[in-house]
């Protein structure tokens, strides 16, 4: 399972892009996306952003879950109030291409085994999954609202800080 | 992103660069690129060229081969072939939501099919004109749109008339043969030379029946790359003509909605020439054309013979098809050789033996000459298999003349062929399908409709007891038996319905209510039919019916005026998204019936797109994906359904000043993919047209491909305007490398001629761009090479745009103005 996390800003400009693995179920943390493909990642995290645009007014939660699907790549999203949004990408199969989901792939995830369930029964709006990654957002929320509180910090900055980074690290570590 | 505002515009350096390093002289036809270098037709070749363009259905393109390419612009409102003769459709009484057309070729494709028998004198006579394919090569074009009116009569008794009802004539067993690919390398040049200079019989030899089956979505992925390699080959001689027209053109084409020629014409196939399937009957004969000439000595007692050939002898289809369809007897009267008083008796003692449904054909036999006076060309036809076409390419990209060797035919003999379509429509073909369908609406329909069909349906799924009584004749026989055990007339064995049982009348009542446009009455049946076909694990059924219950569905609410709709329309509507899944996963998983799955997905998704609703362009994304997940499409179908749901999201504009709900990013990211796959299969024209519709869609450059300035709100006045880019530094740089690969496969198209070219100017200018790639590693690779080493720890600092733009700093110095 790999995961792109990143922060995008209110001129769809991203502040701050992080890319990690599980840590859970003896992962290791490092993510694992194929290396001609990684900027398919980005492309997909902006393409998403329309569905974010769309769903952000359906509620009051900042918290949106599931928002949008591409091949296997699953989208989350949380709203910060300064309509600042944290996206993270959930790549469930570690071993097919993440812009090359086929039938021989799909068979193959059936058997890799994704926690307990298969990928191909991955259910992003499952309780588990939404609580864990709700979690980790909310942790990096308040390193957000932290890292912001700066007062040399400016709408639409990158965020550059190593200590954020590993916060983020931390809470990624811990929830995902 | 923000509204863009629209300050004084400049170029971008990208396009500056590649316009102005582009004056190569032209050469006419030549300067193929690398990758078409085998393909056998690389002399331009007129009869080719028009061939190309009357198949991808343009209209008004002459035959020089500049006008002939498909151009987003001309295709825009050209969906049917120009066939010199057809009249512009009616929209079928509904206003027009999608300016694309295609839902006019989806219901013209659901045609009535009259099987063609010819004796072999008439086939000799027919012969003797010039045309080898015989009687059904001379009436297949005018089948494919009736002359003036047709008015049909629906289930409640309203009438209709259409402009553009169409009937397909084939060979009466040509839907049975499965595609087959042909026993040589099609690609070999040597095999073409040796078809050719067979001399008369290759025609045949070239043309057999199985040819004329589609079904195949290889074929057609190789007759959609044809085109679009010869696209590229027009487009490889005048380069900065294309630059120049088509960024707006491209630009336009996408705001609207219309297809691509390319799409259209792999749409077209994949609906053209259904194989016969037991599972629907479109394909299966309404009628039976049996046609004799005046030449033949016996002429009564060989209609009889051919008649009895289709019933029991050897020309029987086989036993899951319906056999009592029309029969419709032409004589074929040789105005040149044969005396008209003779035939006339001839016809009339036909019409004492046979019937009303006779018709006498008055033809020339002698062989016409495009030069002669009042002669005419045959008119393309528009429903042919992929194989077909792909047979008369290669057939004609050998030939050593330019003059197109399409037969010609006298103006007498076109309007006698025309009248003998209408009436056999008109008077034969429409009624006995009418009052097919009133029959079986009664004796079949209503009765499994009503409260004691229901009752029986219930019976039937809940009770084990009950005979099966196979040997049931007829569809009230059939009915009873249905009434009984669960499996009661599904073969499984052999997996069909026999035709008389009642689940295989209520689907050829459906069918035939589709091919009259029926879609109120087909769309219920087939609802109905679901749940029979699912209780009898009859899947291939199963998966029809779904399929075209949703179809049905939304023809018909595409038909009705807003006011009409009614509320169980609506909850219909709603079922359409299920059917379509389970359509696709029944004809996908359990039956490996792909080209099945990919006609459901494909035209259910343009039916929503045209819906034009809020939802309707996700949804038909959606399907899309769809098919690009389950691999369903080739090499070449990937791009096309790319561009098709970057189209779809694009349709989506959304709300108000913010543009809420719009699809915008979306549609920009399908076409960055459309863009990557057009490279990697090296057309570098459909590249360059998409890659404008995505610097479009990311709000880089304007409709008119001018580059559109930062919003520069926040930050000083004073300072330079730049242009806009894109925040996420990978995928500027991938769009970035795009843009590249497409100039450098553009440059190396016609790289041997830069070199020749003696003007000092342009071969510094050349040089210098080829310099600059040549110094990228990953110019060829296109895909993230580039990218920033893997994070290994997370001190690392990821994806640095500075990184990239260092590495091309004469890149931004030299172009930018």
């Amino acid at each position: 399972m790999s995961y792109y996390f990143a922060i995008v800003g209110t001129q769809d400009n991203p502040l701050f892009e992080h890319e990690f693995g599980t840590s859970k179920q003896g992962g290791d943390g490092v993510a694992r996306f194929r290396e001609e493909a990684r900027h398919m990642n980005q492309f997909i995290v902006h393409s998403s952003l329309d569905i974010v645009d769309e769903v952000q007014w359906n509620g009051g939660q900042m918290y949106l879950k599931h928002i949008d699907r591409f091949h296997n790549n699953y989208i989350f999203c949380f709203i910060t109030a300064g309509s600042v949004k944290f996206l993270l990408l959930h790549n469930p199969d570690t071993h097919t291409p993440p812009n090359a989901s086929s039938r021989s792939s799909a068979a193959t995830a059936r058997t890799s085994a994704y926690g307990q369930s298969a990928s191909t029964t991955y259910n992003p709006t499952a309780p588990a999954v939404e609580e864990a990654i709700k979690n980790f957002f909310v942790e990096v929320y308040d390193v957000w609202v932290k890292t912001i509180m700066n007062p040399f910090f400016k709408l639409d900055m990158k965020v550059t800080s190593p200590v954020f980074r590993g916060r983020v690290a931390a809470a990624a570590r811990k929830h995902l | 992103m923000t509204s863009p505002p629209y300050g004084s515009p400049i170029k971008s350096p990208q396009l500056g660069a590649i316009e102005s390093s582009i004056v190569f002289p032209k050469r006419k036809g030549g300067s193929p690129a690398s990758s078409l270098s085998n393909l056998p037709y690389r002399r331009s070749n007129q009869s080719l060229s028009s061939l190309f363009a009357s198949t991808s259905s343009l209209p008004g393109s002459g035959p020089s081969s500049g006008t002939a390419t498909p151009t987003a612009t001309v295709a825009r409102d050209s969906v049917f072939s120009p066939g010199g003769t057809l009249r512009p459709r009616s929209p079928a009484g509904a206003p027009v939501v999608d300016s694309s057309g295609l839902r006019d070729v989806l219901i013209r494709s659901f045609a009535p099919h009259v099987a063609v028998l010819a004796s072999a004198d008439t086939d000799e006579v027919i012969r003797q004109k010039g045309f080898p394919g015989g009687f059904l090569q001379l009436i297949r074009p005018f089948g494919q749109q009736v002359q003036g009116k047709v008015t049909v009569r629906d289930s409640i008794g309203a009438s209709k008339s259409f402009e553009d009802f169409g009937i397909r004539f084939t060979g009466l067993k040509d839907g049975l043969n499965p595609p087959k690919p042909p026993p040589q390398p099609r690609r070999s040049a040597e095999v073409g030379e040796k078809a050719v200079n067979g001399g008369a019989e290759p025609w045949v030899e070239s043309f057999p029946a199985w040819a004329r089956t589609g079904g195949d979505v290889a074929q057609i992925e190789e007759l959609v790359d044809r085109h679009l390699s010869y696209a590229e080959m027009q487009y490889g001689g005048s380069m900065s003509d294309y630059l120049k027209h088509d960024g707006d053109a491209a630009g336009r084409a996408h705001t609207s909605g219309a297809p691509s020629p390319f799409y259209t014409l792999y749409f077209r196939r994949l609906l053209s020439a259904l194989p016969m399937s037991p599972h629907e009957t479109f394909s299966h004969p309404v009628a039976c054309i049996i046609a004799i000439s005046s030449r033949n000595p016996s002429p009564i007692e060989d209609l009889r013979r051919l008649y009895n050939a289709t019933n029991t002898g050897d020309l029987r289809l086989p036993q899951w098809v319906n056999n009592e369809f029309l029969r419709y007897y032409v004589l074929v009267h040789d105005e040149d050789h044969d005396d008209i008083s003779k035939s006339t008796a001839l016809y009339e003692q036909m019409k004492r033996h046979f019937g009303l449904h006779c018709h006498l054909l008055r033809l020339r036999s002698l062989h016409v000459l495009p030069s002669d006076d009042d002669s005419v060309r045959l008119p393309t036809t528009e429903w042919i298999s992929a194989m077909e076409e792909l047979t008369e390419i290669h057939r004609r990209g050998n030939s050593e003349t330019d003059a197109d060797p399409t037969p010609c035919l006298f103006d007498s003999d076109v309007s006698a062929l025309r009248t003998l379509v209408r009436e056999l429509t008109m008077q034969s073909i429409i009624p006995s399908m009418e009052r097919s369908l009133t029959a079986w609406n009664e004796q079949v329909l209503s009765r499994r409709r009503g409260l004691s069909g229901r009752f029986m349906s219930l019976s039937k799924r809940w009770t084990p007891f009950g005979s099966s009584s196979r040997n049931s004749s007829g569809p009230l026989a059939g009915l009873q038996a249905s009434g009984g055990g669960t499996s009661g007339n599904y073969d499984s064995l052999q997996g069909f319905y026999r035709p008389e049982s009642a689940e295989a009348t209520m689907r050829k009542l459906a069918d035939y209510a589709v091919m009259l446009r029926d879609f109120k009455l087909a769309a219920s049946t087939y609802d109905l039919l679901r749940a029979d076909f699912n209780g009898d694990k009859a899947w291939r059924y199963y998966a029809g019916a779904n399929e075209m219950a949703a179809i049905a569905t939304l023809l018909d609410a595409h038909l009705r005026s807003g006011a009409e709709k009614s509320t169980s329309t609506k909850s219909r509507l709603e079922a359409v998204d299920g059917w379509l899944e389970t359509a696709s996963y029944s004809y996908v998983t359990r039956c490996m019936a792909p080209f099945y799955g990919l006609r459901t997905l494909a035209v259910g998704g343009e039916l929503l797109k045209m819906r034009g609703t809020s939802t309707g362009g996700d949804e038909a994304a959606k399907w899309g994906s769809k098919i690009l997940e389950d691999r369903l499409v080739g090499p070449v179908g990937r791009p096309l359904f790319m561009e098709r749901i970057s189209a779809s999201f694009g349709s989506k504009l959304g709300r108000g000043e913010l543009r809420w709900g719009g699809r915008r990013r979306k549609a920009a990211f399908w076409a960055v993919l459309a863009v990557e796959n057009w490279l990697k299969m090296d057309k570098v024209v459909q590249a360059g047209k998409m890659l404008e519709s995505v610097s479009e869609l990311y709000g880089l450059t304007d409709a008119g491909g001018v580059a559109v300035q930062e919003d520069e709100e926040k930050g000083g006045g004073a300072e330079k305007a730049k242009p806009r880019e894109l925040k996420f530094a990978e995928m500027k740089d991938f769009i970035e490398e795009l843009r590249e690969a497409v100039v450098a496969r553009k440059l190396a198209a016609h790289g041997y001629e830069g070199e020749e070219s003696p003007e000092a100017d342009e071969t510094t200018l050349v040089e210098e761009v080829s310099e600059k790639l040549d110094a990228r590693p990953h110019r060829m690779s296109l895909i993230g090479i580039a990218a920033p080493p893997p994070m290994a720890g997370m001190d690392v600092t990821p994806l640095s745009p500075l990184k990239v733009r260092d590495e091309e700093p004469n890149f931004r110095d030299d172009s930018f103005e």
